[in-house]
């Protein structure tokens, strides 16, 4: 059982590490269709429009931008892999210390998010389905049909507006209060560098300004969980060791709770995967309307800027880590359901 | 596993019938043949559900509307007369007349004031719906030519199968890799500003997901009897799709369609609100919030309003599109 196991996380280690390649092929191709001319890439690697011909051809020189596009290819790929994601046109760092910096931020607040949102996912899918099509399924069928209906900024807006202001409970902007002194960096997210440092009155600042975040990614997302959720749960209480368990006379809190509801939570652990592509995608805008200073935020201001090389390394990363998490996904599948494991 | 695994679970369902209505018809087959397929049967199958019925409803009106305003304003740009682009407003939405600035949302002036007013004193109700053309346009560009280049190349990696396949696959994988929204941002950045740069880039990254529906398609429908046969009486490869494949796969897609066209608009505006494929002097709905961001909270109709009306709009397409779905999952029968 042990190789078997084996057997399935290599073959989904090399899948994960070809779908990365073909991700860099696609950007790259991508790139290369609509920016042909190499005076073109030119202009956005140094990300000055009005740079001298001169200018342009020594980098083009430098980066190797009239070579053939197999030989670039390569050369971009080991340039990833070796992870130099380009140097940043607005703040001339390189790109990967930019992301060091940000990438935990937003992660941290993505991840969060999501378990809010499939926690509030799973138990209201389990409320419709053991209440199919009476009142509380279709309470929470409106529910996630709205939330899920709700552009991204609206969320924000109204968790900004009602709880932040009127009734003025949380912090309605930042990533925490800037007059307190930071703990030392360990792994670069606040919430949990305080946490390491024993830092109390940051992490508890910290938190503030992470809930309405947190829940706004929570609110976006959670309707596919509920919707995948209930599916999974009706299956589950229709078959026999559901009916044995009602026989045995447990009660029905038991029995969808105890029996049903752990088998019908197999399939959410791929839907996570795929709500995670989801959530970093809505985290963008989150960050934009709570100015909350990670890599969304960031790529915004570089939309903003014209700043090409950050937007790519930004739509790099984001592609690699979702590729990443759909990895671990998989291996929590078949460590949860080992009859994966044969195919 | 993955991706494609939580696409096929979501593809592989009984089409229409469910063995339940089958008896029910079998039944009544001798009295009245039921017609099951046709925009007729789709259209009475919504008018059953009063959330539906609303749904299509707040649907047609939008389109008739943005497709009359989209005329308007093509008519005011050839004729050189802008005025004609607002005739069907309440208010001239371009217009500065700061003398009306931040009124909040009221009954005064009807309709004009019913979301409020904005900075330059616009009415937000009217710079909404002058603003439908590009909205509708891009839900229906998008999703059509996802369909089309999905169906294309779906169908055909499916029915050939094979190292065309193989390849098709992974690179749906490395496209659905990437949230939409951060793959639009990318590519409409590189393409260049405007509307049409943006539909382009849209619809460039638009296609996977159909194309993994229309293979799963192809894939249960290249075994079945009546390809089969069509192979025996030496039927083409490229006649087989066109007139047994193809026609058979549409179907499903219908309903996630419907639902898919809401998900643009959620997209487009998401992306209008970072201020991408916006030109000056045109309304986009998420453009507009954005804008109202410096306002709020005090003025928050500002950003408010815009994004409600993109929620209830959106809404309308989940409610067909689910309703739909029911019908095609065979959830709900008749």
């Amino acid at each position: 059982m042990v190789s078997n196991f084996g057997l399935f996380l290599t073959r989904r280690a090399i899948n994960a590490v070809i779908t990365i390649i073909l991700l860099l092929a696609l950007v790259f191709a991508l790139l290369h269709i609509l920016v042909p001319s190499p005076q073109a890439m030119a202009r956005i690697i140094t990300g000055n429009p009005r740079a001298s011909p001169g200018a342009l051809a020594a980098i083009i020189k430098a980066n190797d931008l009239d070579a053939p596009v197999y030989v670039q290819f390569f050369r971009y790929v080991s340039q990833i892999f070796h992870g130099d994601l380009g140097t940043d046109t607005i703040y001339h760092v390189p790109e990967i210390q930019i992301m060091k910096e940000y990438l935990p931020i937003t992660l941290e607040l993505v991840v969060i998010g999501q378990i809010i949102g499939v926690l509030i996912g799973l138990y209201t899918g389990a409320i419709a389905a053991a209440n199919r099509n009476r009142a509380p399924d279709y309470g929470m069928k409106a529910l996630y049909l709205t939330t899920w209906s709700a552009p991204v900024f609206l969320v924000g807006f109204v968790m900004q507006l009602v709880v932040a202001y009127w009734l003025n409970l949380l912090p309605a902007t930042g990533v925490v209060n800037p007059t307190l002194p930071p703990p030392a960096a360990v792994t670069g997210a606040p919430l949990s560098d305080a946490l390491i440092a024993g830092n109390w009155v940051y992490f508890w600042s910290a938190l503030q300004h992470l809930i309405l975040p947190a829940f706004a990614i929570a609110v976006v997302g959670f309707g596919l969980v509920t919707r995948i959720g209930r599916a999974s749960m009706i299956d589950a209480l229709d078959r026999d060791y559901v009916k044995l368990a009602y026989m045995k006379g447990l009660s029905k809190g038991k029995v969808v709770w105890g029996t049903a509801f752990r088998n019908a939570m197999i399939p959410i652990i791929t839907l996570v995967a795929l709500l995670f592509a989801f959530s970093v995608g809505g985290a963008v805008i989150i960050e934009d309307v709570f100015a909350y200073h990670g890599m969304g935020y960031f790529t915004v201001q570089a939309i903003y800027n014209d700043d090409y090389p950050a937007i790519l390394a930004f739509t790099v990363i984001t592609g690699i880590a979702v590729i990443l998490a759909n990895f671990v996904a998989d291996i929590l599948y078949a460590m949860a359901d080992p009859r994966v494991r044969l195919t | 596993m993955g991706l494609s695994s939580i696409f096929d679970h979501m593809i592989r369902r009984p089409i229409r019938a469910t063995g339940q209505s089958a008896v029910k018809t079998g039944a009544t087959t001798t009295k009245k043949r039921e017609v099951k397929e046709g925009a007729s049967f789709y259209l009475e199958y919504i008018r059953k559900d009063k959330l539906a019925l609303t749904g299509a409803i707040i649907i047609g009106a939008f389109m008739v509307f943005a497709l009359l305003e989209g005329i308007m304003q093509e008519l005011a740009s050839v004729l050189k007369q802008p005025s004609l682009g607002w005739r069907f407003l309440p208010t001239n939405p371009l217009a500065l007349t700061f003398n009306l600035q931040f009124e909040p949302p009221s009954l005064a002036r009807f309709p004009a004031n019913i979301l409020g007013t904005n900075y330059e004193g616009q009415s937000i109700l009217s710079r909404i719906l002058y603003a439908t053309p590009h909205d509708a346009t891009a839900s229906v560009i998008v999703v059509g030519s996802a369909i089309l280049i999905g169906m294309f190349l779906g169908t055909a990696s499916g029915y050939f199968g094979g190292w065309i396949d193989e390849i098709m696959m992974r690179l749906t994988d490395a496209f659905l890799a990437l949230p939409a929204l951060v793959l639009a941002i990318a590519v409409a950045v590189l393409i260049g500003g405007g509307f049409t740069a943006l539909l382009y880039a849209l619809m460039i990254i638009w296609w996977p997901t159909y194309a993994r529906f229309f293979r799963a398609q192809a894939l249960t429908l290249r075994n079945k009897g009546y390809v089969e046969a069509a192979k025996l009486n030496g039927s083409s490869s490229l006649k087989i799709l066109v007139r047994h494949i193809i026609p058979n796969s549409v179907d499903p897609i219908i309903a996630y369609a419907t639902l898919d066209m809401g998900t643009v608009i959620l997209t487009y505006a998401g992306l209008a609100f970072l201020g991408i494929g916006v030109s000056s002097g045109y309304p986009e709905w998420g453009a507009e919030s954005a804008a109202g961001l410096q306002f709020f909270p005090l003025q928050w109709w500002y950003s408010i309003m815009p994004g409600v009306v993109i929620a209830v709009i959106v809404i309308a397409f989940t409610l067909i599109g689910d309703r739909l779905q029911d019908l095609i999952g065979g959830r709900t029968t008749y």
